[in-house]
């Protein structure tokens, strides 16, 4: 049996990866029970649209950085079940997307590849969290008019200037985001994870986390290989804005160097000093 | 998300910024759009149509520019390199202390 989507494609008609937008979800429709979006008329009268998107878990094809379909599926309050950017897998699949606008042998080769990967049932991947964690944090506050920015106290709890904390047992750490992730992005839509069995650099990418309003980079506070991670933020990323060091956790990693790693990371004082800076320069700004 | 420092190092003795291979570069301007930081900036009127302005608010790191990239014509800086260079200043700050 094959998945199914409602497939918003970007569609975009000035640049070749718009045009493998579209192909793609074509494909879909025609190889799976999956329906097409025109991003024109969602725009135009989301109505339109409105039993699709509950009956079906809804794909968002991007063709660029851009990102105008997953941009329009925030605008229209739709929940993104999966995300494709063409830009992306072209590159990860060494394919040279045409300069032209017209789709060639190259572009059709690539449009099949997403369809096949989208259309296969996975096997569910691990994701047992397997650090003991603790079952009640406590928190210090620091708060700026109505917005409250929570740290951790617990020991065990390590941060690197990009806002990542890590929290380590023995060989072993969970790592996630800061309040101050969270609170600047605001509404987290989508999480590209880590991949599982993925071995990392200090400072290495880990995923990103995305808003409407920007893409965050996960920047990894430890080395290490990823042993799991956060399943519950495919389905539910707001999880992180909810609460970024609890159930919205990002990843598990298995360490490497961590008596290396320490020494470019702040414990709690240091990285509340750093917080505190940065939401009074961010509160400047906005 | 601007930084004067990192680490404690005075962010203009760390060299983190993205470095544009423009004989590559299509001018899509996506990289532009997508730093929030202010990074780049347009030059309309000239043949190279926008320049690393303020390399230094760059986020020290961050890579995710390049990822917007679809000719690959955006690299980094050496990560390692980078971070041992940020742990000897440190260490030189130390012992000076």
């Amino acid at each position: 049996m094959s998945k199914t989507y409602a497939v918003l494609p970007c569609n975009g008609l000035d640049k070749c990866a718009g045009g493998v937008s579209k192909e793609a979800a074509v494909m879909l429709a025609e190889n799976s029970d999956s329906e097409i979006i025109c991003p024109v008329l969602l725009h135009a009268s989301d109505a339109r649209y409105e039993k699709i998107t509950q009956e079906k878990p809804l794909l968002v094809i991007d063709g660029c950085a851009t990102r105008c379909a997953s941009k329009l599926a925030a605008e229209k309050k739709l929940k993104i079940t999966e995300k494709i950017n063409i830009t992306e897998e072209a590159k990860a699949n060494g394919i040279t997307l045409g300069k032209g606008l017209h789709i060639g042998e190259n572009e059709m080769k690539l449009a099949k590849i997403i369809v096949d990967k989208l259309t296969q049932v996975q096997e569910s991947s691990k994701t047992e969290d397997s650090i003991e964690f603790p079952s009640k944090l406590t928190y210090e506050v620091y708060k700026k008019d109505k917005f409250v920015f929570r740290l951790p106290k617990e020991e065990g709890f390590y941060f690197n200037e990009n806002d990542v904390w890590a929290y380590v047992v023995g060989n072993k750490a969970r790592i996630g985001v800061t309040d101050f992730v969270q609170k600047s992005l605001s509404d987290i839509m989508f999480f590209t994870p880590p991949a599982i069995g993925n071995q990392m650099e200090q400072f290495e990418d880990a995923g990103n986390i995305e808003s409407a309003k920007a893409v965050f980079e996960i920047i990894s506070p430890v080395s290490g290989t990823i042993l799991a991670i956060n399943e519950k933020l495919m389905e539910a990323p707001e999880l992180i804005n909810q609460n970024p060091y609890e159930q919205g956790w990002i990843a598990e990693m298995e360490l490497s160097d961590f008596e290396n790693d320490k020494e470019l990371l702040h414990t709690f004082d240091g990285y509340f000093e750093v917080l505190k800076r940065k939401v009074d320069e961010f509160h400047v700004k906005h | 998300m601007s930084e004067s420092s990192f680490m404690g190092v005075p962010r203009e003795e760390i060299d983190w910024s993205p470095r544009v291979d423009f004989s590559k570069c299509n001018y899509c301007m996506e990289c532009v759009e997508f730093c929030p930081h202010k990074v780049f900036e347009v030059h309309e009127e000239a043949d190279q149509k926008f320049v690393v302005k303020n390399p230094n608010n760059c986020v020290v790191f961050c890579r995710a520019c390049g990822k917007t990239c679809g000719l690959d014509a955006i690299s980094f800086p050496d990560k390692s390199e980078t971070t041992a260079h940020i742990k000897t200043i440190r260490k030189e700050a130390e012992s000076n202390e």
